[in-house]
């Protein structure tokens, strides 16, 4: 059974409907909430703030060292060391669906583009993808592959620059040792599995390394996003906003002088990406000997989705009926995991069980009494939510904070009515389990782990096994995103060797023609991923311009408010799950380590650089808001 | 002596587009053999290996940077010059501003104290600060800043090629915050 909330069923054939008897099949009530850490209330909250010296407001505004504007309120009690609420502020406006309404639909490669100034191309080439599902338009397979490396190449830049320069110091010597002497005590003893590969021989000269600002890690991933964004604009033309991602394919021009200077770029990846993994496989399982407990830190159920990236060349034709099968043959496979357990891997499943709720968020519910939605049901005729993207209507209204009421600009996405979360540990979850990955000379799906090997380099060629762990946490984030590394890297290695084989055809054609209809209505989607995981763009056409536009990026789903069912959005999951463990007793020299440590190993991307026009002005850098109770 | 003009801002902006604006105007003019003019309106992590790229026994040895800066106190259009004393902010500091580059922000000051942190920045940093006005989308600028271009492409020239008048000018810091913060609620 895909759904257990949404009154989904499917007939014997495998087609989907609405179960039988169902007054009103998305009314609020049709769900149950799972087990889980839930909030306590505004009046409980209070009362123990009042009653108990040891309870006290912890809030983090701005969380540093994340991508944009993000502020975190939590309550904690110092005594039992437990964070008692947590609650996630998004404080800034996107606003691209309102600016993309009446306009021009490619305009929305290059305007969308801007909603990140890490990975602006993954917004173009996923509204490329719902432009071409739209318009009935299919990029030729070079076109396809070219855009599979660029993807790969945003995540060669991406990964390095938030293992080590955003989360990679929670775990350096300039903050474990001050925070946890007797745990940097034990990193001086403790010898490292993987010195050679790595080349530290202790714990503690890793997390020196790590040090912000002079550790050779740091320093060294700001190398490498050179690397990555060298290569990048070689078939792309600029970084990070790229002009030659097109509707039907690319623009670049390819030939063997850029990929042979592609080669040069990609194969420094090989020995950086092994380094990667087995540093954090090393500081995974130290900081899990030295206290069991840190399984703790940012811990929450294995609830994730990811609509999978890098499409075969024989298998994508952009049209949404096909969407399962071509979707199943994608290099990272899509899928939704509950409770650790991968339930689907249809595309088209997935955008059923999409729904967008705004009751904790800076907007207006747009499904009135009675009000029937645009579209009851998608392409192929399966139901959809009224609360589904293609029927939504972002509708801002900026108010005062409040916790019981509105106290973001983030909205609550859920799958069948779950909390899920998105990254790109995701995608090496449901390829390691779905084995639907295409062969590949260096990649294994093994229904339990993805077997990687990686090519020689400066260090033998070497063998990478990512199991899906046990245990759902800060660390294994973190872990994961390092070996996906290793697995963009072959990734981008085998689209190389592709288009490679290709030229030496003659296979040159990277883009086809294509028309946009100035009659009726289309609509498209794109399924896409950014190198935090998830990430669509659904689009609605009428008479040629943009009817509606709606973006659900990873950071959407990970910094998601508590919901209409008492669900914690996921970083106030893992937060709320979240031991204290500096060794301090004193709350004024509490530095809440641990609680960034859970928040940060999502990669938190809150799209702050926009420029978004309000009444009061333009917003182009960081605000900080207080989050600590502005009740009106 | 070789010199770099530079001009930092985002396209598109308004008063807040000044620093590209004075670029492409000078970019103009014909500048004398030792002085480049770019845009460098963008990953400041990219403008110090930009910077680093340059012969080692033939860096520059100055920097003339121009961008708006809201001080607040100086009417729409105002230029100040000075030389950058090279304060540095404090670590955690430095660390924001990284953060800021390498996720996408554009801004003179996180510019600056980056290459100055990691040791990219020619030892001559010439500021020129314009006072802007309107902060939205548009390629209009406000009366006080178009009235104002010419002296300011005049001020900015005379940083990159009279050595006198670099010499004359006051030594300041930076202001840290170059563009204005908003809030909701």
């Amino acid at each position: 059974m895909c759904f257990k909330n949404l009154p989904v069923e499917f007939d014997s054939a495998g087609k989907p409907f609405l179960r039988d008897g169902v007054g009103d099949p998305y009314a609020t009530a049709t769900a149950t909430a799972p087990e889980g850490p839930r909030q306590l209330t505004s009046d409980k909250i209070e009362e123990l703030l009042k009653r108990n010296g040891h309870i006290k407001a912890l809030d983090f505004d701005p969380v540093t060292r994340v991508a944009g504007a993000l502020a975190f309120h939590t309550v904690a009690d110092f005594e039992q060391r437990k964070i008692l609420e947590a609650r996630s502020v998004a404080t800034l406006f996107r606003g691209y669906e309102v600016i993309m309404v009446g306009r021009d639909p490619r305009d929305a490669i290059f305007i969308t583009s801007r909603a990140c100034g890490v990975c602006g191309g993954v917004h173009s080439t996923c509204s490329a993808l719902a432009i071409e599902m739209a318009i009935g338009c299919c990029p030729p397979p070079q076109g396809i592959l070219v855009r599979n490396l660029a993807l790969a190449l945003e995540f060669l830049y991406d990964h390095p620059l938030h293992l080590h320069l955003l989360a990679g110091p929670d775990y350096s010597q300039l903050i474990v040792e001050p925070t946890n002497p007797s745990l940097y005590a034990r990193a001086k003893k403790t010898e490292a599995r993987f010195t050679a590969i790595h080349g530290y021989r202790t714990i503690a000269d890793l997390m020196v390394d790590l040090n912000p600002l002079t550790g050779k890690l740091y320093v060294e991933a700001l190398h490498m996003t050179r690397v990555a964004r060298e290569a990048y604009v070689m078939i792309c033309g600029k970084y990070p906003h790229p002009q030659t991602i097109v509707p039907g394919g690319m623009s670049s021009t390819i030939n063997l002088t850029v990929m042979n200077e592609m080669f040069l770029r990609l194969s420094q990846f090989f020995d950086y990406s092994k380094k990667l993994a087995l540093i954090w496989d090393d500081l995974t399982e130290f900081f899990y000997e030295a206290n069991p407990e840190y399984k703790k830190v940012g811990a929450r159920r294995a609830n994730m989705i990811d609509t999978g990236i890098f499409d075969h060349p024989d298998a994508y034709d952009a049209t949404y009926e096909s969407a399962d099968d071509w979707g199943n043959r994608r290099w990272a496979t899509p899928g939704a995991i509950v409770e650790g357990k991968l339930v689907t891997t249809d595309l088209k499943k997935i955008n059923m069980g999409l729904e967008e709720f705004v009751e904790h968020s800076y907007y207006e519910d747009w499904t009135g009494e009675g009000q029937k939605p645009h579209f009851p049901t998608d392409p192929s005729g399966n139901p959809l939510s009224p609360y589904h993207p293609w029927n939504k209507v972002t509708r801002p209204r900026p108010q005062g904070q409040n916790w019981k009421e509105k106290y973001t600009w983030d909205t609550t996405p859920r799958w069948d009515r779950q909390g899920m979360e998105a990254g790109c540990y995701a995608r090496l979850w449901n390829t390691a389990v779905a084995k639907t990955m295409p062969e590949s000379p260096f990649m294994e799906s093994t229904g339990h782990s993805l077997k990687m090997r990686v090519p020689s380099g400066a260090l033998p060629e070497t063998e990478l096994e990512w199991h899906v762990p046990d245990v759902w946490n800060a660390f294994e984030r973190n872990r994961g995103r390092a070996y996906c590394m290793a697995f963009t890297t072959l990734i981008a290695f085998e689209q190389w060797r592709s288009i490679m084989e290709r030229l030496k055809d003659g296979d040159t054609t990277t883009s086809t023609k294509f028309h946009i209809p100035k009659r009726g209505t289309q609509q498209g989607v794109g399924f896409w991923g950014a190198g935090r995981g998830y990430l669509t763009h659904h689009l609605t056409l009428d008479r040629g311009a943009v009817a509606n536009y709606q973006i659900v990026t990873p950071s959407t789903w990970n910094a998601s408010p508590t919901d209409r069912w008492g669900q914690p959005g996921p970083y106030e999951e893992a937060v709320l799950n979240t031991p204290l463990l500096e060794e301090t007793t004193d709350p004024t020299k509490f530095r809440g380590l641990d609680v960034l440590r859970a928040i940060r190993s999502f990669d938190p991307c809150m799209p702050c650089t926009t420029h978004i026009q309000s009444e009061g002005g333009l917003i182009t850098r960081e605000v900080n808001t207080c989050a600590c109770g502005l009740d009106e | 002596m070789r010199v770099i003009v530079g001009g930092i801002g985002y396209p598109d902006l308004c008063d807040y587009s000044i620093g590209i604006e004075v670029q492409e105007r000078l970019s103009e003019r014909e500048a004398p053999p030792n002085v480049v003019v770019e845009d460098l309106s963008y990953n400041p992590i990219a403008i110090i290996q930009r910077l680093g790229d340059e012969p080692p026994d033939d860096r520059f040895g100055r920097i003339v940077v121009v961008s708006a800066v809201k001080r607040g106190d100086r009417s729409p259009g105002t230029a100040e010059c000075y030389r950058w004393n090279g304060v540095m902010p404090v670590d955690e500091e430095v660390q924001r501003a990284v953060t800021d580059a390498v996720t996408g922000i554009i801004a003179m000051d996180n510019t600056l104290v980056i290459a100055r942190y990691f040791g990219a920045l020619p030892d001559e940093v010439v500021v020129v600060e314009v006072e802007p006005e309107t902060h939205e989308f548009g390629a209009s600028f406000s009366p006080g800043v178009s009235s104002a271009f010419e002296k300011i492409c005049d001020l900015v020239w005379s940083g990159a090629t009279d050595d006198k008048f670099v010499a004359g000018l006051p030594s300041r810091s930076l202001a840290l915050t170059a563009v204005p913060v908003m809030r909701f609620g």
